[in-house]
């Protein structure tokens, strides 16, 4: 746009100038959740995170761009508003559809720099639109700055309910069209901005960009799912045809049906010489935003269903008749239909996400085909987690199923990234326990398919942790309560009876495992001989790190197999030294607790840099490397913005101004604080709100909106920050540590109640720190411009946001390692480090003293 | 004997016309070769190449067999890795891997990078597996000409290809139709030309699961999908005696799964699992195909 364009109404402060703000921060925060979405169904999702955290390096690149440039940006304002405002909207739709040109696969990344390539085109493309998104915030901040609370409680409320706006659309659009959300947001955003305006011609300007932007969606494919997605498999079937479709915020979820599926998580290997035949065409397959397939198992004939005896979650139905039964997660079914198999009384089963209930117990077409399957009067639907359900009853099940419940497998290749598994933790395990009848049996069966193993040495801490804590109250040592068996590089299933295993049942579970080729790997009463652990230990270090050693003692040296070494952990784990174990073992296998509720991260951090060496043989580790590697890349682009306006024009610009260290420190304290508390607060709240989406939902909108309210708040209080604020800091520090202590409790006992109930009670407990979190930017941010260091004030601005970007990513770090209390710890504490620096930031200029 | 009547009851319709179409697009060369189904080209009369020197390898390759001598000097240096590695430990591995042309199996864009320690995308979601695991579970095998190998997931053919210098009798199951059209059809180019051996593997498009039950037992079966079980007829399929290698696990930390028959002294049947490397050996897996999806995978 010509820099004589026509000049703009200037709306200052008024309404039509916040609505059209908090309009278009609506509009940035919902094309990064579309953008999600899109990741999530056509590749992965924590990739979808990375180009969205390098795309918001936009903020800190624009607003290093401004401070250098401020004088032309204030002389071209008018401009600038206008081009940013139109550019917005069309390039949000030109990157979306090209970057479905430039699909690449994570599998590949290492091995083609093609695909490389594409991940940089995908980085450059989405990028694109936060630059003028940026621009036009940067600009109004600018403008506004003399009122700068009201605009950033525009900014603050626009974005949460931005959030908010797309997380309910997506019931009602399709996730190809989703871009339409963003898109509408914008353009009435502008249309806002642009009514007031005096000429007519940015207007019409916008409506032509309307119609390219809302063209290019409709005409072009907006979401291209990567071949290597296990739908993609499906849809190559011959026979394959799509049964089910549905979408909403928890995904796209698709069933297809093709008698090239077939599934039997675990089966005996001597299935292949006993049974007649094998079921036939038996199972639908079903996939959640394009990962699967879950096997959904279909009505079986009479005589087909003997099969079940041979997978390893039939064991416990050897030990009890006619039992009551709880399946602690549908998934597709295979649980229930076993214990209904094997004559079970009742069965209580337990799914967490609404989606698959509705799929099996509503759709016409999987009703038909699961034989009606969930209407069976014998069972009864809990339309929630089991995690969550347990806790509320007492003494009562025979039975307690909880098998293969993640459909990727802990140990298939879901490794690339950090998810919270509180159905797996030590607390949810005493629940599971407790809920057993006094003589009641615990079935746990995982995939082992990692040699040696990791995932399961966790799962084995976490049920002895919990045993531990179980048989503290009813008395007695834990060593008879266990039985473990597994198949090598298949599945391993834990039963635990809570008041002990007899002999005759110890001797009934040895010969079943016998006849069906299952390894025991403890028993009570057992001695294996597992030979001296320590060479063990080196065995498996030297197969990483020496492997010439390794080899040369392959015939004579110890046995490294991971039955043994499942022997010599669980031998450990009984005899009470499990620290030891966990010490000499070469990976870091903790037991999972709802504060580190992880299967992930496995590298010992002083075994990391041997492991850089030989990154191929830790792949499913690489999400957790990525981290460390995307917390280096973001520090270093962090001190880059830092540095940029340093090296322009720290003389000119910055030199008569005090304080500079100061408000470095004070941004650099909020924009880590505030995302570490919002990111940590995501994962805390799932205990009680389960789905990560509605967490990220609940959490986005809560804080943010009432952080802008705290920040219009702010103003109030401007005359006297100096004493009003430090109350406010330590505030916030305090109930932050509160919250470390409190909180996970709390939590759980919200889990327990219904559902919009639990939304409210959340956002309650949201409100007293997102509230104060919302002062601290606001204040400096007005003081800034009060004391007319207008550099600073854009700098500023830009240093809370690329240290936002450290912030996110330094929260599954500390999580992993620390636990997510400590992460509000860190939280606190970058809180407290900004406190002393606000007096900085209070020094006047030398010319304005 | 035709193609046709060597399907297998299980095949659908579709397939089977699938199949009739595949046929008919063959090379003449080829189509021969399936005529005469009962003569199998007799592997060992292919001369062996030198393994005394890299030259000497390729002065060989490009006489005997017209090789592009940038590509076989690649594959001579590609091959000392995997001996070094221990994928590769006997002559008779070391010679079929040095006689394999993997760049002919590769998409044309990917050709150059061959035989880089990588695997290759190919279509269709499926990629190529790396040198070092192709050698590895080929080691695994220990083929003798004898054999009939089973491979479940033909892909782009390099895997039975090998199997060809090994076994008379390698058959191969590709689940994705188009894919096993594609490959069915570069074995009858090659078979025509210069590589006869590539005569004997028999292709079919069908779904793995279920093996090839007509021509069982097998004494060699080699999976390269992701499983979340052994198939049941596939461990009928397998003879007594006989060894199945199977890579499984998340990519890059596979172990490669040896599954053994065997008759106990009472007559019963059972079935061993054991890593090969008995848990020494995890650098260097390259990560395979298919890992995220795939006909039995979760």
């Amino acid at each position: 746009m010509r820099a004589d364009a026509p000049a703009l109404a200037r709306p200052g402060v008024a309404v039509p100038f916040l609505i059209s703000v908090a309009l278009i921060s609506g509009a940035v925060i919902a094309f990064q959740i579309a953008v999600m979405r899109v990741f999530s169904i056509a590749n992965w999702a924590h990739f979808g995170s990375l180009v969205i955290s390098i795309a918001m390096f936009g903020f800190g690149v624009v607003s290093a761009i401004m401070v250098i440039g401020k004088g032309w940006f204030e002389r071209h304002w008018d401009a600038c508003v206008a081009a940013s405002l139109i550019a917005f909207g069309p390039l949000m739709a030109l990157a979306n559809t090209l970057a479905q040109t430039q699909t690449f696969n994570p599998i590949l990344m290492i091995s083609n720099p093609e695909e490389q390539e594409r991940l940089f085109a995908n980085f450059v493309l989405y990028f694109l639109p936060f630059v003028p998104g940026a621009l036009f915030l940067g600009l109004v901040f600018l403008k506004g700055k003399a009122s700068f609370g009201k605009v950033y409680f525009a900014n603050m409320t626009g974005s949460g309910l931005g959030g908010l706006t797309i997380l309910m659309s997506m019931y009602l659009v399709a996730p190809d069209s989703l871009l339409l959300v963003p898109l509408v947001l914008w353009f009435a955003g502008a249309l806002v901005w642009f009514a007031t305006a005096r000429s007519r011609w940015p207007a019409i300007g916008l409506v032509a960009a309307g119609v390219v932007a809302v063209g290019i969606v409709a005409s072009f494919q907006q979401i291209n799912v990567s071949p290597f997605k296990g739908v993609s498999y499906a849809r190559n079937f011959p026979d394959a045809e799509r049964v089910y479709d549905a979408f909403g915020p928890l995904g796209r979820l698709e069933v297809y049906e093709s008698s090239y599926f077939h599934f039997a998580p675990g089966l005996s290997d001597v299935a292949a010489f006993n049974l007649p035949s094998m079921p036939e065409n038996a199972y639908l397959g079903m996939y959640m935003d394009s990962d699967g397939p879950i096997g959904i198992m279909k009505a079986l004939e009479e005589g087909d269903s003997a099969y079940f005896r041979f997978l390893p979650m039939h064991q416990p139905f050897l030990l009890k008749d006619e039992p009551e039964v709880f399946v602690v997660q549908f998934g597709g079914g295979i649980s229930t239909r076993v214990a209904l198999a094997a004559g079970a009384q009742s069965v209580t089963v337990a799914e967490g996400n609404p989606m698959v209930l509705e799929a099996i117990g509503e759709s016409e077409a999987l009703r038909e085909r699961t034989g009606n399957l969930l209407d069976d009067p014998r069972i009864t639907v809990v339309p929630y987690d089991g995690r969550l359900y347990a806790p509320g009853v007492h003494d009562r099940f025979d039975v307690i199923d909880f098998s293969l419940a993640d459909g990727t497998g802990l140990s298939s290749p879901g490794g690339f990234s950090i998810y919270e598994k509180y159905a797996y933790t030590r607390e949810s395990m005493e629940a599971y326990m407790r809920a057993l009848a006094p003589d009641g049996v615990l079935s746990v069966t995982l995939w082992n398919k990692e040699d040696p193993p990791k995932s399961v040495l966790r799962l084995f801490a976490t049920l002895i942790a919990a045993a531990e804590a179980v048989a503290a109250e009813d008395g007695g040592d834990i060593t008879n309560r266990f039985f473990v068996n597994h198949t090598y590089l298949s599945t391993v299933t834990v039963l635990f009876k809570r008041d002990g295993f007899t002999a005759d049942e110890v001797a009934a579970l040895n010969e079943h495992s016998r006849r069906m080729s299952f390894d025991v790997l403890y028993a009570p009463g057992t001695d294996f001989d597992t030979g001296d652990a320590e060479p063990v230990f080196q065995g498996i270090r030297d197969a990483y790190f020496d492997p010439q050693a390794a080899m040369a003692d392959m015939d004579t040296g110890a046995d490294l197999s991971a039955t043994n070494i499942y022997r010599i952990a669980l031998a450990a784990m009984m005899a009470g030294d499990g620290d030891g174990f966990a010490q000499s073992y070469l990976f870091r296998v903790p037991a999972l607790t709802n504060d580190q509720p992880y299967f992930a991260a496995y590298l010992k951090t002083g075994d990391i840099p041997g492991f850089l060496g030989i990154l191929e043989s830790v792949s499913d580790e690489w999400g957790y490397l990525l981290l460390w590697a995307t917390l280096a890349q973001s520090l270093i682009f962090g001190v880059i913005l830092l540095l940029l306006p340093v090296v322009f024009g720290w003389r000119t610009v910055f030199a008569p101004q005090p304080g500079k260290v100061g408000i470095l420190v004070y941004f650099m304290g909020l924009g880590l604080g505030y995302i570490v508390v919002e990111v940590g607060m995501i994962s805390k709240f799932m205990l009680a709100l389960t789905n990560p989406v509605v967490s990220a939902s609940v959490l986005i909108t809560g804080m943010l909106v009432f952080s802008g309210i705290g920040s219009l708040v702010s103003g109030r209080y401007l005359d006297i920050s100096r004493r009003f604020l430090p109350k406010i800091f330590l505030g916030i520090a305090a109930l932050l540590v509160l919250y470390m202590v409190i909180l996970d409790p709390i939590l759980e006992q919200i889990g327990l109640m219904a559902y919009p109930v639990r939304v409210l009670l959340c956002l309650l407990l949201i409100f007293p720190p997102a509230f104060l979190m919302g002062f601290p930017f606001a204040t400096g941010m007005a003081w800034l411009a009060r004391l007319e260091k207008e550099h600073f004030f854009l700098w500023a601005w830009g240093i809370n946001g690329s240290f936002s970007v450290v912030g996110s990513v330094l929260v599954p770090l500390v999580a992993v390692h620390y636990g997510l209390d400590w992460v509000l710890g860190v939280a606190a504490l970058a809180y407290l480090m900004a406190l002393p620096a606000f007096f900085a930031l209070l020094k006047p200029r030398p010319a304005a003293a | 004997m035709s193609r046709q009547q060597h399907s297998p009851l299980r095949i659908g319709r579709r397939t089977a016309l699938g199949l009739a179409a595949a046929t008919a697009a063959l090379p003449g060369a080829f189509r021969r070769a399936w005529a005469q189904d009962d003569q199998t080209f007799d592997i060992t009369t292919i001369e062996r190449p030198p393994l005394s020197g890299r030259q000497a390898f390729i002065d060989f390759i490009t006489s005997t067999r017209g090789d592009d001598a940038q590509m076989a000097g690649a594959r001579w240096d590609r091959c000392q890795a995997l001996i070094g590695n221990q994928d590769l430990w006997r002559d008779k591995e070391i010679e079929a891997f040095l006689l394999t042309p993997r760049e002919i199996f590769a998409l044309e864009r990917n050709r150059a990078r061959a035989y880089e320690h990588a695997f290759l995308d190919i279509g269709w979601g499926v990629t190529i597996s790396g040198p070092h695991i192709v050698g590895r579970m080929t080691s695994a095998l220990d083929c003798v000409p004898e054999d009939r190998v089973l491979e479940i997931g033909t892909g782009s053919g390099y895997q039975s290809a090998i199997l060809s210098y090994l076994s008379a009798h390698p058959y191969s199951i590709e689940i994705i139709q188009p894919l096993s059209e594609r490959t069915t059809a570069t074995y009858g180019e090659l078979a025509g030309g210069k590589f006869p051996e590539y005569g004997n593997i028999r292709t079919k498009a069908a779904d793995g699961y279920f093996g090839w039950e007509e021509h069982a037992p097998f004494q060699k079966i080699i999976v390269t999908a992701a499983i979340d079980h052994i198939p049941p007829p596939l461990l009928q399929q397998l003879d007594v005696g006989g060894t199945m290698v199977i890579p499984v696990g998340p990519p890059g930390a596979q172990t490669l799964l040896k599954v053994g028959k065997v008759q106990e002294p009472d007559g019963t049947i059972s079935i061993t699992r054991e890593d090969l490397y008995q848990g020494r050996r995890k650098v260097s897996f390259v990560p395979f195909t298919n890992a995220e999806g795939g006909t039995w995978s979760q």
